[in-house]
């Protein structure tokens, strides 16, 4: 039995504006948010997870940095789903080009579009639903984004080398490529695009407000609002998730290890010099917020069990389990003067969902990091 | 060898490590259907379900373009990101998670786009009536 290809493809379609310009001009946007996304990513990956030695380098400056990094990320990401779909519009008609495969170069190429578009799609619904706490995959969320990332990275790459020429040819309104197209679809794909501009405008500023305090009174979307949290700050691990509870505290004492250890009572620690600090819990999430915390410096509590101003800190959580409940710390963030253990949280009482009696506030950090509960440190 | 050509390596290479990192999740094809899958809605759903809007529209003898056009695309890609904290079962982990009326938020999005694509509409008809009568 010999297969004979129909003569023409199944779809045909009349719209305009599916053309390289269209796809060219989104594609430049949605290219560079991805390129943001993905730089923000990988340097949230590595301050959250920083391998072996690379932890004693990594600047605890500028204060605020992994506040507007992680802020970009969620944002680009977010901004990138008007961009996507709005790309995957131009070319859809190309998913039924015929002959469907021309050649095997054709059909590679055809092949890393899929894994592009497979790869941007997943990245783009996961990324959002993770910020919203909903999980409905059977794996784990943080490596396989993190693996999907460099997919879509390295498909991107490969499909900016391989249309080159069209890129080239349609990059401005004034290019070539552009130029060759009907004349008359320039003033309805100009209104396309602002269309596009306008959705990804939209969608930023109706979120954005989860990061960009000033602009909390437009958060319409996101899972956090700045207005939201107990003594003014959102909470991610509450304590009874953490199962830590008053009655459980009510031995408290700080264990400080080093060449000579001691422990501390909350009175003690209060007696100790305290410092104030204006600094953002910011989360891997996306959401941050500033805050005004007083305690005292971590260096100061080291310095007391005789470590040397080379020390590092692994501070230990009183939470039952968890992912981050010893949390390791570099030297320059252990001996940053804005590294505190935390009493207190914008002039109150640390609450208990907000770590009482004691927890790690430090700078350009991410949120799982700066411990809550604290029952000891260690000076390493 | 060209710029070109470096790209498009430096993506291979990428791809292949990003491609090796998967398989050494458990059960990876797991995530090749998840994969998969995205594509599969994308161009077996949503595209088909947003051609046949159009199509149905210019058969009705609308034209979607200019605002109204871009007035959709805007309600669109604003329910798109609303659909997580609207569709998600479940309870949030605490107060603070998930803590606004996204229903209303969503309505009231809605109605803004709509009242700037009227108000637009109703303005130019305007300018359109003073300009003949000049």
């Amino acid at each position: 039995m010999r297969f004979t290809l129909p003569p023409g493809p199944p779809v045909t379609f009349k719209a305009r504006l599916h053309d390289a310009r269209t796809a060219t001009a989104i594609g430049r946007w949605l290219g560079l948010a991805v390129v943001v996304c993905f730089a923000t990513g990988v340097l949230s990956h590595y301050l959250q997870h920083p391998p072996g030695r690379l932890a004693d380098l990594l600047p605890p400056r500028p204060y605020w940095g992994y506040r507007l990094t992680q802020g970009l990320h969620v944002a680009s990401g977010t901004a990138a789903v008007p961009l996507l779909l709005a790309k995957l519009w131009a070319v859809y008609p190309r998913l039924f080009v015929w002959p469907p495969v021309r050649s095997l170069r054709h059909a590679l190429e055809r092949i890393s579009v899929a894994v592009l578009v497979a790869a941007a799609l997943f990245q783009l619904c996961t990324g959002l639903l993770n910020t919203f706490q909903w999980y409905p995959w059977p794996f784990n969320f943080v490596p396989v984004h993190y693996a999907v990332a460099w997919l879509l990275l390295g498909s991107l790459l490969l499909h900016l080398a391989v249309q080159w020429p069209q890129i080239r040819d349609h990059f401005t309104s004034r290019s070539p490529g552009t130029l060759a197209l009907p004349a008359a679809d320039g003033p309805d794909r100009r209104q396309l695009l602002l269309g596009v501009t306008a959705a990804a405008g939209a969608v930023t500023l109706t979120t954005v407000g989860q990061s960009v305090t000033a602009l909390g009174a437009l958060d319409l979307f996101a899972p956090r609002s700045p207005s939201h949290g107990v003594q003014g700050l959102p909470v991610n691990r509450t304590a009874a998730a953490a199962r830590v509870t008053r009655a459980s505290l009510a031995d408290w004492r700080l264990t400080v290890d080093g060449p000579r250890p001691y422990t501390l009572t909350l009175e003690e620690l209060r007696a100790m010099p305290q410092h104030d600090v204006t600094l953002p819990i910011a989360c891997v999430e996306g959401w941050s917020k500033s805050a005004h915390w007083t305690g005292v410096r971590v260096r100061d509590l080291l310095q007391r069990a005789g470590a040397g101003p080379d020390a590092r800190a692994r501070v230990v959580s009183l939470e039952a389990a968890g992912a981050y409940r010893v949390m390791e710390m570099g030297r320059l963030y252990a001996q940053d003067p804005l590294t505190l253990l935390a009493l207190r949280l914008n002039g109150e009482v640390l609450s208990l969902d907000h770590g009482y009696p004691a927890r790690i506030i430090a700078p350009n950090r991410p949120g799982v990091l700066q411990t809550k509960w604290v029952g000891r440190l260690e000076a390493a | 060898m060209s710029l070109r050509h470096v790209t498009g390596g430096l993506g291979l290479l990428c791809a292949a490590w990003g491609g090796w990192l998967l398989l050494r999740q458990p059960e990876p094809w797991r995530i090749a259907v998840w994969l998969g899958g995205a594509v599969a809605v994308h161009d077996g759903l949503v595209a088909p379900l947003v051609f046949a809007v159009a199509a149905l529209a210019a058969a009705a003898g609308l034209r979607l373009r200019g605002v109204p056009r871009a007035a959709l695309i805007v309600a669109g890609s604003l329910t798109a990101i609303a659909l997580p904290p609207l569709l998600r079962p479940g309870p949030a982990a605490n107060p603070t998670v998930l803590p606004l009326d996204y229903l209303r938020n969503w309505l009231l999005a809605m109605a803004a786009v709509a009242l700037v694509t009227v108000l637009h509409a109703a303005l130019r008809a305007l300018t359109r009536r003073a300009g003949r009568r000049a």
